[in-house]
């Protein structure tokens, strides 16, 4: 329609003011972080990276099913994988350690393809379950391989973590970077994609996969993206987790508490479908973990006491209520009309 | 010259019942259609089947010279085939703004930056501008029904499909309605409508298609369908505002 009358004139916003706090307080951070080598212990840098890898597992899952609707309870397959292409790569093929951080995300991708094609048949609690059962086939095939221990495992020899670094706490250095820049981008890669065109469809598809098929977005197509840049994230964060750990076996490997049910609790507690929940939830999580770690089993119970309780008083997670209240976004996604 | 839409012999079963029994139609490009039929008709099916939210059960829909049956929503969005929803489905936590977009950056394909100003028209056409940053979820019914209408005509539609978007306004909105869905037919869309509110839909359309259980009743100039026998019968006890 052509109006006699000429358009408003108009500005987008795609900043707050609490973002540009935002950018400050996340440069401060991101300096303070890559300084820490050198005033910090092993501990610390070993405690840093592990944050950094469950902040990406938790941006990665809340992606998934925050965004995409694909409620995946079996996202340790990329974890084990990821981490198994580290030894076969090393062992096997004579890759140096660091190069094959990025070739095992790429294979753990490459497995997602057809994967995809298997899980993305199911809908809802059957994509669920259906995602747990692929991650249990990936264990037991990992198992079958004796070059890489079979069912018992095996230790990275230590010709191959030399490479890393000369000195334990040069390797230790050396892969806090590695954890460092995996966090820190797998941050950044979230945000910039919900920023995007992509993350249009995306939160157009979480409101109504009907309606955003109607408005011409390609719902399988966007969600298949998603799901492949999970796995290759997670392959990558798999094989930093191992090279860290200097061994693996499948049980551990594709622990499906460690590598899924936290991430999950996490999301959830924190704020699903929002980049500000899944940090929101690691700090509660590691907080709760600190301060219960002597208390065995009853940490776990509280864990999932705290989960239920959190869901039911704030179904949007801790950053909902914070989000509602204040109308603070540090990573703002929105498009606002601003009318001159 | 070929029909812009055509339907031909296309069934729907929900199971034992024939929601869609043999039904053929055609629109000639820059037509506007009215659909009438008593509820429980099929007219929203007839909606999903053109716009591919329902796989036919047999037949074909043809859409500009091409066969449309076997494709997914989204491309026919794209081909320009436009819809909103009898019961709107906004995307809620998006801005109304945002929602608007959507339509514009996939159906019309165009680059996100290259929108704004047609989505900024579109919210001013349908009265919604001052709420662009709303989240569509705190829209009333009212506003979400224009905003399906902004929605569907960001996608750049050649054919809009309208479901039953005037129920429940008062008589200056439905006016205001009219004159934009007028505005939208003089710029070249076609229009296919349905709508229980018969003077709203004759001041707008050229034609009228009456479906009864699925089956063509009756097809022609608005008032002489509406004065045929059959149509009479069906229509007898719902009354004409």
């Amino acid at each position: 329609m052509s109006s006699a009358a000429s358009t408003p004139a108009f500005r987008i916003e795609r900043s707050t003011r609490t973002s540009w706090i935002g950018l400050v307080l996340a440069i401060a951070i991101v300096v303070l972080l890559v300084s820490v080598p050198w005033w910090g212990g092993e501990d610390d840098l070993r405690l840093i990276v592990e944050i950094c890898y469950t902040i990406a597992l938790a941006q990665l899952w809340n992606l998934l099913a925050g965004y995409a609707g694909l409620v995946s309870v079996g996202q340790q397959a990329f974890v084990g994988l990821g981490g198994y292409a580290l030894f076969g790569l090393t062992i096997l093929a004579g890759v140096p350690p660091l190069p094959a951080i990025v070739l095992a995300g790429v294979i753990a991708a490459l497995i997602a393809v057809p994967t995809a094609l298997i899980v993305f048949r199911l809908r809802g609690a059957y994509f669920a379950i259906g995602t747990w059962v692929i991650a249990e086939v990936y264990s037991e095939v990992m198992g079958l391989i004796r070059d890489l221990g079979a069912g018992t495992g095996m230790s990275l020899p230590v010709a191959i973590s030399r490479h890393v670094g000369e000195t334990r706490f040069d390797r230790e250095a050396s892969l806090y970077y590695v954890g460092l820049v995996i966090g820190i981008g797998t941050v950044a890669v979230v945000f910039a994609w919900l920023r995007s065109r992509q993350g249009l469809a995306l939160t157009a598809i979480r409101d109504s996969e009907t309606a955003a098929g109607s408005v011409g977005i390609n719902n399988d197509r966007t969600k298949y993206a998603v799901y492949l840049l999970a796995a290759l994230v997670t392959g990558m964060i798999g094989a930093l987790i191992y090279l860290e750990k200097l061994r693996i076996s499948p049980d551990s490997a594709f622990d499906v508490i460690d590598w899924t049910a936290d991430i999950i609790f996490i999301v959830v507690i924190g704020g699903i479908g929002s980049i500000e929940g899944p940090f929101l939830g690691a700090l509660v999580f590691f907080a709760l973990r600190y301060f219960l770690a002597d208390y065995g089993a009853w940490y776990m119970i509280l864990l999932g006491a705290v989960a239920v309780v959190i869901m039911l008083l704030a179904p949007r997670g801790l950053w909902g209520l914070v989000a509602d209240r204040f109308d603070i976004h540090f990573f703002p996604v929105r498009r606002r009309v601003r009318l001159e | 010259m070929a029909p812009l839409l055509s339907l031909e012999h296309v069934s729907k079963n929900f199971g034992a019942l024939k929601v869609i029994d043999d039904l053929s139609l055609s629109l000639d490009a820059g037509e506007a259609l009215g659909i009438l039929g008593p509820n429980g008709a099929g007219k929203t099916t007839l909606f999903n089947l053109i716009a591919g939210d329902l796989p036919v059960g047999a037949g074909a829909i043809r859409f500009a010279g091409e066969d449309v049956t076997g494709l997914p929503a989204y491309i026919r969005c794209r081909r320009g085939i436009g819809r909103t929803y009898q019961i709107p489905h906004p995307f809620g936590n998006m801005s109304v703004f945002e929602n608007v977009l959507a339509g514009a950056a996939f159906g019309a394909t165009r680059r996100e930056a290259e929108s704004y100003e047609r989505c900024i028209d579109l919210l001013r056409l349908t009265n919604l501008l001052g709420k662009a940053n709303l989240p569509a979820g705190k829209l009333t019914l009212l506003e979400r029904k224009r905003l399906e209408l902004a929605r569907a005509l960001a996608t750049d539609p050649k054919m809009l499909l309208l479901d039953e978007i005037a129920g429940g306004l008062t008589d200056t909105e439905c006016q205001l309605l009219i004159e934009t869905i007028r505005a939208v037919h003089r710029s070249g869309v076609s229009i296919v409508w349905i709508e229980h509110v018969v003077h709203a839909l004759i001041a707008v359309v050229g034609r009228l298609f009456v479906i009864n259980f699925g089956q063509k009743l009756a097809d022609g100039e608005p008032r002489a369908v509406m004065e045929s026998p059959q149509v009479q019968e069906v229509y007898m006890g719902i009354e004409e505002r």
